[in-house]
């Protein structure tokens, strides 16, 4: 048998030693990662958030910190100026306008939630009948149960949750300011140390790579947060014109659901127009609403000038791609992960197009150049 | 004298620092001590085994180099892979000053024939610089200028008496 496979006793044996250590040293490798990534993660638990949030701040601040600096002026006593005017500015808008009455409106949102919900609920059963009534063959799927339900224990997570944000807050208050700084002091030098670990071969492709990718994704987060921010305000400011309640809330929503492309906006908007519908009616104000949801903020301001000037220059996902990162977020991470999904697919997207086209860069000299470096 | 006297009297040790490397480099002889420092930030120290290759020709490059110490082998190589040896550059010398200002493929290979010291001054590093302190680049740009338009000079000059040859060459074949 063994002339038949040309291997002796003493090779066969040899063969199996090898893979039984192989597979056993496999094992051993994979429960000792497991446990390590385990161990990793509760480690790092509650700093995805402050990390993210600070990169965030630090990508944002960046330009200003940048404008001060100067002959006289380092970076640090930059960092520590930029700090001290945009305190200074929310101390001063505190005093100016008064905080602003959360208390109230929290109170008054949990006594009018309900009734949101109840309306919305009789509307959507109402479709529902209709919606039986020619096509009989759905059978009573209970939607108005099903929803209320939910409705109710969402907004009951929010109020049990509230004391507990509020602490978690706290510490992002703490914790964001203090890593912006030393992203925003430090990142080149951690970054320099970084590319200097990479083999020599590699090194230029890599730092050509980097300066891209960091220039790519410093525009397009800069981008989206300006646009968010533009149309919370834009939003409010519609909304201020009319008798609607809760116009600081529904513009945050709206701004805050406006960083999940094609699919937040639309949510953004639903309750806005859930609270007109109740509260206003179907009246020349709640079509001045839509008008503010729609055309205002999403087609005019959105589409025709945000866009164009902010996100243009970097490169967008295909839509397949964001509406896939969005429904992966959204699993892995719930609404956080919605939302921070689309940037996180756009940032490995940015990479792959720059190493796809740095090593295209690598190729085709010889079609393009001469070797003497002159363009054909 | 004594290693041991003269390890105390030994100076600050200015000498062996990566700044003073760069102030004796032609182009940047005219920096002061705070552009020098200033340099020190942006540039690459690069540290390469024997006959390890720096980079290849037609890549496109992204940067220059400086030896601090060893030895960098400049080769082209033709269809066949045959290597025709262009120079063989010592500590002080640099190479690749053209790809720093744009993203042309390099018109030779480097490779390192000693374990080397590489000190790189890299684009994307320049721009960022020129952004963000325009008048110490300015001053680096300027002598890396100044270095690479002599270079220009000389090899116009070169060419010139080459032609000139040329000519003459033609001229007795026509003679004769």
């Amino acid at each position: 048998m063994n002339s038949q496979t040309g291997m002796s006793r003493a090779q066969v044996a040899v063969l199996y030693l090898v893979l039984t250590m192989a597979i056993a040293s496999g094992i051993a490798i994979y429960s000792s990662a497991s446990t390590v990534t385990a161990l990793l993660k509760t480690a790092t638990a509650g700093l995805f958030l402050p990390i993210l949030l600070s990169l965030i701040v630090s990508y944002l601040l960046d330009p200003v910190v940048y404008f001060f600096e100067g002959e006289k002026i380092n970076r640090t006593l930059s960092i520590f100026i930029v700090y001290f005017l945009f305190f200074s500015l929310g101390f001063l808008l505190l005093l100016i306008i008064g905080p602003p009455n959360w208390k109230g409106m929290m109170q008054a949102l949990k006594a009018d939630f309900p009734r949101y919900i109840s309306h919305a609920i009789e509307y959507l059963s109402g479709l529902l009948m209709a919606a039986q009534e020619h096509f009989p063959f759905i059978t009573n799927y209970n939607l108005a149960e099903r929803l209320s339900s939910a409705s109710q224990s969402f907004f009951g997570l929010i109020l049990k949750e509230t004391p507990r944000s509020a602490m978690r807050i706290g510490s992002l208050l703490l914790l964001v300011p203090l890593f912006s700084f030393f992203f925003l002091r430090d990142s080149r030098r951690i970054m320099r140390s970084l590319i200097s670990l990479t083999p020599n071969r590699y090194f230029e492709m890599v730092l050509d790579v980097y300066a891209h990718v960091s220039w790519q994704l410093s525009h397009f987060i800069r981008g989206r947060i300006l646009e968010a921010l533009i149309i919370g305000i834009v939003v409010w400011m519609g909304l201020s014109l009319t008798d609607i309640r809760y116009a600081p809330i529904l513009a945050i929503i709206a701004g805050a659901t406006n960083l999940v492309p094609y699919i937040g906006p639309l949510i953004g908007m639903l309750p806005g127009l859930v609270i007109a519908l109740v509260d206003l009616g179907m009246g020349g104000q709640f079509w001045w609403i839509l008008c503010v949801y729609v055309l205002i903020a999403q087609v005019l301001l959105d589409n025709f000038i945000l866009i164009p000037i902010l996100i243009s220059k970097v490169s967008n996902l295909h839509p397949l791609g964001v509406i896939l990162a969005i429904v992966m977020g959204g699993k892995l991470y719930g609404i956080v992960g919605m939302i921070i999904g689309v940037p996180i697919f756009s940032i490995l997207n940015i990479f792959i197009i720059e190493i796809r086209q740095n090593r295209r860069s690598f190729n085709p000299y010889n079609r393009y150049f001469t070797n003497r470096g002159k363009l054909l | 004298m004594n290693p041991f006297w003269s390890n105390i009297f030994h100076s600050s040790g200015y000498e062996e620092t990566l700044a003073y490397f760069l102030s004796t480099m032609p182009m940047f002889k005219n920096l002061d001590k705070r552009e020098l420092a200033f340099l020190e930030n942006i540039v690459h120290v690069r540290n390469y085994e024997a006959d390890e290759s720096v980079f290849g020709e037609g890549e496109i490059g992204s940067g220059m180099y400086t030896i601090r110490s060893g030895q960098v082998q400049i080769y082209n190589r033709d269809e066949q892979g045959r290597e025709t040896e262009q120079a063989v550059l010592e500590p002080g010398d640099f190479f690749g000053e053209i790809s720093l200002t744009a993203s042309r493929p390099r018109c030779a290979s480097a490779r390192t024939t000693e374990t080397t010291v590489l000190v790189g001054l890299f684009r994307t590093d320049m721009l960022e610089a020129v952004r963000r302190h325009p008048a110490p680049s300015a001053k680096i740009m300027l002598g890396l200028n100044r270095v690479v338009s002599d270079r220009l000079l000389q090899c116009s000059l070169q060419l010139e008496t080459l032609k000139k040859q040329l000519a003459d060459d033609h001229k007795q074949q026509a003679n004769e």
